[in-house]
This record gives C-alpha cells, sequence and structure tokens, in this order.
C-alpha cells in the first residue's frame, strides 16, 4: 500500500481550525500534556454512496482522543463512519485520516486499531482463544507472546471461562465480548467500537466503561457508537449527533444539546380554536412565531424550548381549549432529539 | 508497536500466518468433500480395474496356466479335439447356437415356398402383399404364383383366370403370374404400384391344396432388392371367407443357425477365447487381461480428458473461489481486513493455502491413480516401464495436476473477488479452455491448459473412431518445451493475481443492509 500523500499529511499536521470552543477544550483537556499532540481522527469532506443510496455525506470531524461517542438512530450513517475510519470501506469523495495514517494502509493502520464491529460472526473453527490468537499472531507476535496477550485481553472481559468454547456457541453478550477483547488484544492506540454496550450485562458494562475512562486518559482514541444517547452521555468527553448520513450536532455533551435546544423548532398544533389558543402562546417568551395555519383550524409554532411548551399546552387544555393534535414539523432535528432523549 | 516492520520476510510471515489458519478450512470444508471424491476418482476407477483384472486371472488360471508357445500353434480348421488335446482342459468353456438372419441370394432365385399342413380345400387363392420390396419402392412384382394340390405334381394355378391390383402396364397383367414361364423379361410378370397389392387366382373348381410356390422379381432377373419382403396367402373355397395360409416375411431369407463352443485358454497374461464351428477352430480373440501399455494410454486420456479439464478445473473452482466470496457471505471476512496486513499479503496467504490444499488434494489425487494403475502389472514389466522414465511419467502426472492448480487457482481467485456466482464464469472459462484449442496459437497461449497440456509426459490418445471435427478441434497448437511451459503458466497466473490484488484492494466489507 502506498504512504499517504503529501496532502493527507499536510492535512494530518495541520488539523483545520473548527469554530467549536467546545472541541478545543476537549481536545484541549485531553491531549494537553505538552508536547507533540498525537494527531486527531480527521475526516475531510467525505461521502460514501451505496449505489444511489447516501451513505454519509459530506462528513467533516476532527476527533480528538478521548471518549467519543457517534450518536445517531439505527440507520443513520455510524456504521459507515467507522467502517470508513477502518478501511472495511472506501470513500467515494474526501479523505480520512487516523492518527496521519489513511485508511488504505491497513498494515500500519491497524496496528494501532481495534475495532469491534457489529457483524455477529466468527469463523466456525474459532474457540475465543483461538480466534484472538490468530488475530495476534498476524501483528508479528511469537506464538507464546499472542497467547498472553490473548488470555489477558479475556480476562479483561471476564471471558476465561469461556475461552475454550467454541465462539459459534456463545451467548450473544458472549460474543460482543469476544469481540470486544479482540479490538483490545493488541493493546491499540485507536479504538472504534460499533455499539460495544449492547448486549453487555451492568457488571460487565460497567468495568468496559471503565476500560474506556483509563484508555482514554492515556490518551487513545476511544469511538464509540450507540443510538440511546443517555447511554454515553456520562462516559463521553465528546458527542457526534449523525442522522440520515450527516453531522447534526458535535462537541460536549452539553454543547450538542444547547444546540438542538437553541435550535428553535416548529410545531403543528391543530385545535378548535386557534386564534384563543395563537393569543395564550403570544404572552409566552420562548414562542417566537406563530402563524395561522391556511385552513384556519391549526397554528404552526415556533419555539425556542420544548419543555416549555410542552406545560403551556398543557394548561391550555386544562383551560378548556380543545387541542387536537401537536406535531413537530421540523423532522430533523427534533425527531432526532425525541428519539435520542426518548421523548414522550 | 509503530515502527511496523514492513520487511519483505515480515509480510512473507504474515502470509504464511494467513495460510496457516486458512488451511485448516481449505482441507477440511465441509463443501469441499466433492473435491476430494473428483480428485480420487481416477484412483478409484483405476483400482477397480487392477481389482478387476486381479479376479480375472485367478479365475482364469483355478485349472493352470496353458503355455503360450503351445497356445500361439493354434491354427484355424483345426479340429476342436485336437485343441483339447494339446493345450489340455481349457480355463472356461461355453456352447450356444448363433442364429443369424441371412439372405439366400442365387440358390432359390428368388423363389419361396410355403407349405400348408394338412392340405386345405380351395377353389381361390390370394396372394396379398404388404410389403412390396426390399428397396422399399412400392411397386410390387411378381413373375410366377403356383398352387400344388395333395399329390404335389401338378400346378392347379397355371393358366386359370387371375385377378389382382391394377397393373403398371396393360402387358403386366395378373395372367403373367400364372403363365407357366418366367423367363421373358419384365413383360412376363405381373406388376402393381397401387395399394391393394394383391393377386387371386380361380382354380376353378374346389381343390385340396397345400404347397405354393412364389417366384419373387429376382427370379426373373429383376434385383433381389424388388423382391417382395411381407405377404401372406390366403384360400376360400366360396370366394366370400378367406383363411390364411402362409405368412412369409422375406423372400429369400433364412435362419441361419449355427452351433458354436468357445474354449478359452489363459498363459497368465493373454486371454484367448477359440470360438469352434462344426468342431473346428473358426476365428479367435486374444484379450490382455492387464495390459500396461494400454492402460497407460487410458490413465493419459482420463488425465487429459477428465482430470485437467475437468475435476482440476471444478475443484479450483471451488475451493479458490471461495477464498474470498465464501467469507463474504459467512460475514467474516472483515476480520481479515482488519488485520494489521498489505490486502495483497492477504491475497497471497489465502492464494497459497488453496494452492497448498489443492496441490496435494489433486496431486496426491493423480499419483494414486498412477499407482493404482500400475499396481496389478507384472512386477517384471512395471520395472522395465520404470527403467524406460516410468518414474519420470508419474512425476510430471503430478506436476502437471499441482500446476493445474496454480492456474486455475489464480484465475477462480480473480474471478472470485469479481463475481460472487461462480455458473457464469465458470461455463465462460470452461468454454474457453475448451476452445482454446482451435484458436489462433497467440491466444492459445492465455488458456492454462496449453500449458498443462505441455507438461504432460504423454501427448493424449486420439482413437481412430473420433469424429474427423472433433479431431480437427482438438488439435493443439504445438506444445511448448516444459520449461517454456512451467515460465509461460507461472507469467500467467502471475498476471492474473496481480489483477486480483488489484481488485482485492479496492474490495469493500458489504454484508447486506448495513449503513
Amino acid at each position: 500500500m502506498t504512504p499517504p500523500k503529501p496532502s493527507e499529511r499536510a492535512a494530518a499536521s495541520e488539523p483545520r481550525e473548527r469554530s467549536e470552543p467546545a472541541e478545543r477544550r476537549t481536545s484541549e483537556r485531553i491531549g494537553g500534556s505538552g508536547g507533540a499532540k498525537p494527531p486527531g481522527v480527521i475526516f475531510d469532506e467525505v461521502s460514501k454512496f451505496y449505489g444511489e443510496v447516501l451513505g454519509v455525506n459530506r462528513v467533516t470531524l476532527n476527533i480528538p482522543p478521548g471518549i467519543t461517542s457517534l450518536v445517531g438512530p439505527n440507520g443513520s450513517g455510524k456504521t459507515t463512519l467507522m467502517n470508513l475510519m477502518t478501511g472495511l470501506i472506501h470513500p467515494d469523495n474526501g479523505q480520512i485520516l487516523m492518527r496521519g495514517i489513511s485508511p488504505r494502509d491497513p498494515e500500519a493502520l491497524m496496528r494501532i486499531t481495534g475495532y469491534a464491529t457489529q457483524y455477529d460472526t466468527a469463523p466456525r473453527w474459532a474457540t475465543g482463544f483461538t480466534f484472538i490468537t490468530t488475530g495476534l499472531l498476524l501483528f508479528g507476535y511469537g506464538r507464546a507472546e499472542a497467547e498472553e496477550k490473548a488470555w489477558k485481553a479475556l480476562e479483561r472481559l471476564s471471558l476465561t471461562e469461556a475461552a475454550n468454547r467454541k465462539v459459534a456457541g456463545y451467548s450473544k453478550g458472549m460474543r460482543q465480548r469476544v469481540r470486544l477483547a479482540q479490538a483490545i488484544a493488541h493493546d491499540p492506540e485507536l479504538l472504534v467500537l460499533d455499539e460495544p454496550l449492547y448486549g453487555l450485562d451492568p457488571l460487565v458494562r460497567a468495568e468496559t466503561i471503565a476500560l474506556f475512562r483509563a484508555w482514554a486518559s492515556e490518551g487513545k482514541h476511544v469511538i464509540l457508537s450507540s443510538h440511546v444517547l443517555q447511554e454515553v452521555d456520562l462516559i463521553s468527553d465528546q458527542v457526534v449527533l449523525i442522522a440520515n448520513g450527516m453531522i447534526i450536532a458535535e462537541g460536549t455533551i452539553r454543547t450538542v444539546r444547547d444546540e438542538i435546544q437553541e435550535h428553535p423548532s416548529q410545531y403543528l398544533v391543530r385545535c378548535g380554536d386557534p386564534s384563543g389558543v395563537a393569543s395564550i402562546l403570544f404572552s409566552e417568551d420562548h414562542v417566537t412565531e406563530i402563524r395561522l395555519n391556511d385552513d384556519r383550524m391549526g397554528l404552526l409554532v415556533m419555539t425556542r424550548d420544548r419543555e416549555q411548551f410542552a406545560r403551556v399546552l398543557g394548561r391550555i387544555a386544562l383551560d378548556g381549549h380543545r387541542i387536537e393534535t401537536v406535531v413537530p414539523a421540523d423532522e430533523n432535528v427534533d425527531a432526532l432529539y425525541e428519539y435520542l432523549i426518548g421523548g414522550e | 508497536m509503530r515502527a511496523a516492520n514492513r520487511s519483505f520476510s515480515a509480510r512473507a510471515r504474515q502470509a504464511w500466518t494467513i495460510a496457516r489458519t486458512e488451511l485448516r478450512r481449505a482441507f477440511l470444508a465441509k463443501r469441499g468433500l466433492w473435491v476430494y471424491a473428483l480428485a480420487l476418482l481416477p484412483a478409484i476407477v483405476f483400482f477397480g480395474h487392477g481389482v478387476d483384472a486381479k479376479w480375472r486371472t485367478d479365475r482364469l488360471s483355478r485349472h493352470g496356466l496353458t503355455d503360450p508357445v503351445v497356445m500361439n500353434s493354434v491354427q484355424k480348421g483345426e479340429a476342436i479335439e485336437a485343441v483339447r488335446a494339446r493345450l489340455g482342459k481349457p480355463a472356461e468353456e461355453r456352447g450356444g447356437t448363433r442364429v443369424r438372419r441371412v439372405r439366400k441370394r442365387g440358390g432359390d432365385n428368388g423363389t419361396t415356398t410355403h407349405v400348408t399342413e394338412p392340405a386345405v380345400d380351395a377353389r381361390f387363392v390370394r396372394l396379398n402383399i404388404s410389403r412390396p420390396t426390399y428397396s422399399g419402392e412400392t411397386v410390387a412384382r411378381i413373375y410366377e404364383f403356383e398352387v400344388y394340390g395333395a399329390d404335389g405334381r401338378q400346378n392347379l394355378a397355371l393358366g386359370r383366370p387371375a385377378t389382382g391390383g391394377p397393373p403398371c402396364s396393360p402387358d403386366r397383367g395378373p395372367e403373367k403370374a400364372v403363365n407357366g414361364s418366367v423367363a421373358g423379361g419384365k413383360a412376363d410378370s405381373w406388376c402393381a404400384e397401387n395399394w391393394p397389392f394383391f393377386l387371386q387366382v380361380d382354380l376353378g373348381a374346389v381343390h385340396p391344396v397345400k404347397r405354393f410356390v412364389v417366384k419373387h422379381a429376382s427370379a426373373g432377373g429383376e434385383s433381389p432388392e424388388s423382391d417382395t419382403r411381407d405377404f401372406n396367402i390366403q384360400v376360400s373355397s366360396d370366394g366370400k371367407t378367406y383363411t390364411t395360409v402362409a405368412t412369409s416375411s422375406g423372400a429369400g431369407f433364412v435362419d441361419e443357425r449355427t452351433d458354436y463352443r468357445v474354449l478359452v485358454y489363459f498363459d497368465g497374461r493373454r486371454e484367448v477365447r477359440f470360438t469352434c464351428v462344426d468342431g473346428k477352430v473358426d476365428s479367435w480373440i486374444t484379450d490382455h487381461v492387464l495390459n500396461l501399455e494400454q492402460d497407460r494410454m487410458i490413465f493419459a486420456g482420463i488425465f487429459q480428458f477428465f482430470y485437467l479439464r475437468l475435476a482440476i478445473f471444478f475443484g479450483c473452482l471451488g475451493m479458490f473461489m471461495y477464498l474470498f466470496s465464501g467469507e463474504m457471505s459467512n460475514r467474516t471476512l472483515h476480520y481479515w481486513f482488519l488485520a494489521p496486513a498489505r490486502r495483497d499479503v492477504l491475497l497471497a496467504g489465502k492464494y497459497a493455502a488453496g494452492l497448498i490444499a489443492s496441490a496435494a488434494i489433486f496431486g496426491g489425487g493423480a499419483l494414486l491413480a498412477f499407482t493404482a494403475m500400475i499396481w496389478p502389472h507384472d512386477p517384471v514389466e512395471v520395472q522395465a516401464y520404470w527403467n524406460a522414465g516410468g518414474m519420470a511419467h508419474a512425476f510430471w502426472y503430478v506436476a502437471a495436476a499441482a500446476f493445474g492448480c496454480i492456474g486455475y487457482g489464480s484465475v477462480f481467485l480473480a474471478v472470485g473477488l469479481y463475481v460472487r456466482n461462480p455458473i457464469i464464469p465458470a461455463a465462460v472459462l470452461l468454454a474457453w479452455e475448451g476452445a482454446a484449442g482451435i484458436l489462433p496459437h497467440v491466444l492459445q497461449k492465455i488458456s492454462i491448459l496449453y500449458y498443462l497440456q505441455s507438461l504432460c509426459p504423454v501427448p493424449a490418445p486420439m482413437d481412430d473412431d473420433v469424429p474427423t471435427l472433433v479431431r480437427l478441434l482438438a488439435a493443439p497448437a504445438a506444445p511448448a518445451s516444459r520449461p517454456a511451459a512451467i515460465v509461460g503458466l507461472l507469467l500467467l497466473s502471475a498476471v492474473v493475481l496481480w489483477i486480483a490484488s488489484r481488485a482485492v484492494r479496492r474490495m469493500e466489507i458489504s454484508y447486506g443492509a448495513e449503513t
């Protein structure tokens, strides 16, 4: 495989300046031990199409070391992003650099990278132990060293008892763990984990999270995906929100949340007495705009705070106004938010 | 860690690690069992042949062996008893009657005689013809129809009124069939060319009749092909109800029955079957129970036409196309792609695994078949063959099988990266490899088979009864010399593998339904 092109090297050495202060804060906090900062995971205008279908669209990212969660509904493009990072698929447009290495150079990249995929398969011949050992032999370790490392990885994920059984016979959670063990066995500095917490029991889950934290504090990249924001809320240094193959928001949890909060949302309110309801809503601070719908049976309301808006609507209903339906009119961000926060 | 060892030897070690892991699957895949069946089939065929020959030898030599010189001394026409006396009790003896329908030409001059016993009373006698000739021509010709009574002397039909189908010409009416002569040429016969073909004679009064004589076309000097083929004779005393008294298929045909005896003698190698007719030796067939020369030719044929063209072809198809696409459909390919190895190292490793497995299976199969072919033969004969280059033959057969795996393996590995369904590329390649023999010389050189055939120690045998067209088509270009063939094949495989490495570098994991 060819070494990274000069342009890629340039991009790697000068991460493009981004405006989000949150991100800079994060990277300073994590990699700020002085000296040469390890370069981040950089996506530059990356697009990937599956035939006519769009996988991800013009994704630009600069992920610093630490725990980063890719969050989005199923089918939003999380796995596509991760496959792009690890070279399982190649971008149609744009460039990717993983700590300065192109994913087209697996010989270099995979040496420092571990990827626990979501593909719930293992070779039929493999036991948990041979599965990981075989992978390690490809790193050039001697057999003894490979076996020792494999054993250590299995220990970390409490799989030692099942180590000599066929992976094909494992439970779903055990297979999840064995994939994690395989990804970490060679002690990578860049971990890409697709839904790593899914299917783990609480105890292992807590241990796994502790493991992620430990790695993050060593300046490693831990990039994981989830379709539940709450799940990664507490552990992530930053989150990247994805929907429909596009990055919706990026930064610390708070920044992302604010970003969504600040984004005014639109609701279509169907009610028996539009003008009456409108006059009540007008008195609220968070409501920025109200328009009467063309059929005179509903209102299009813009609000900056959906929680307060919901409360007001409740009050209005209690006052005796008949409210038939409340439908979010702006699907993208709201739907995503509702989905991730587990909206009622 | 970061300073990855990118040296050639490190990559070779990686490829070997990959190959070792893949070998197990290449050898033991459940879906690969038929590959073993293909590889072992020739060995099984030859082993069966050997066992059969051994059994035959045992059976034939139960009564001891016959001296070959004495066996050779038997002459045609020698009396069966003399043979018995000289050669002793035969290993096997059987006899029987051979029945053969032969056409008697000349002897009976196209005349058939039909007898009905006992005599029947008849006034009207009718000859019904259902197939007028042997040649297929639908023209009936009867030169004379004679009817004899109980005393058998007087022709009752002679000069009697006769009727029949409309004649071919006015001078060939039914009366010509009862005029008592056949010598007057065509005008002396009844001839009809329209259905129904029949000839009827009125004997004038009811007579007991017993014998009928029909003189057909050749009795009058025409071709025997024009003789009446199928007909029957009916009689009636009142002209209303007829009784069939004779049916004949074939004028001038008789069943020739020949009693024969077959004496089988065995001298340890040759089985000679003497066929004796009328107590005299008539002919014999010599059959070598085990003929090394012949077995070697059969081996060459099976090796070239079955083993190289079909067994190794489809075996490699199964083993090599599966290397990538099989793991894609099993959803395990990403493990390899996530290893810290270049994609071409992965390709090399997988190819090596497939190659080792297929070369071992098919090379072993070839060696086993060769051994099974040699095994039943006389050790002295085998030793002679061995001294005359037999070992080199065995080596080159195994080598040709292994090189076949190199060539077909690389092709199918590459094809498997581009196409998932093996049927179409297999058909195209099979057609290409099969047709390469008739292509211009330059194109022949990009078929695997060309090089493999050049490696074979014995050219594929071609029987005399192979159709000319096939013979023409199969005429291969002048074979390359062995070193040239090896270099050519390796170059061809290298080019194909280079194309494959480009494909595998671009390859993406797509297990379907994911974003």
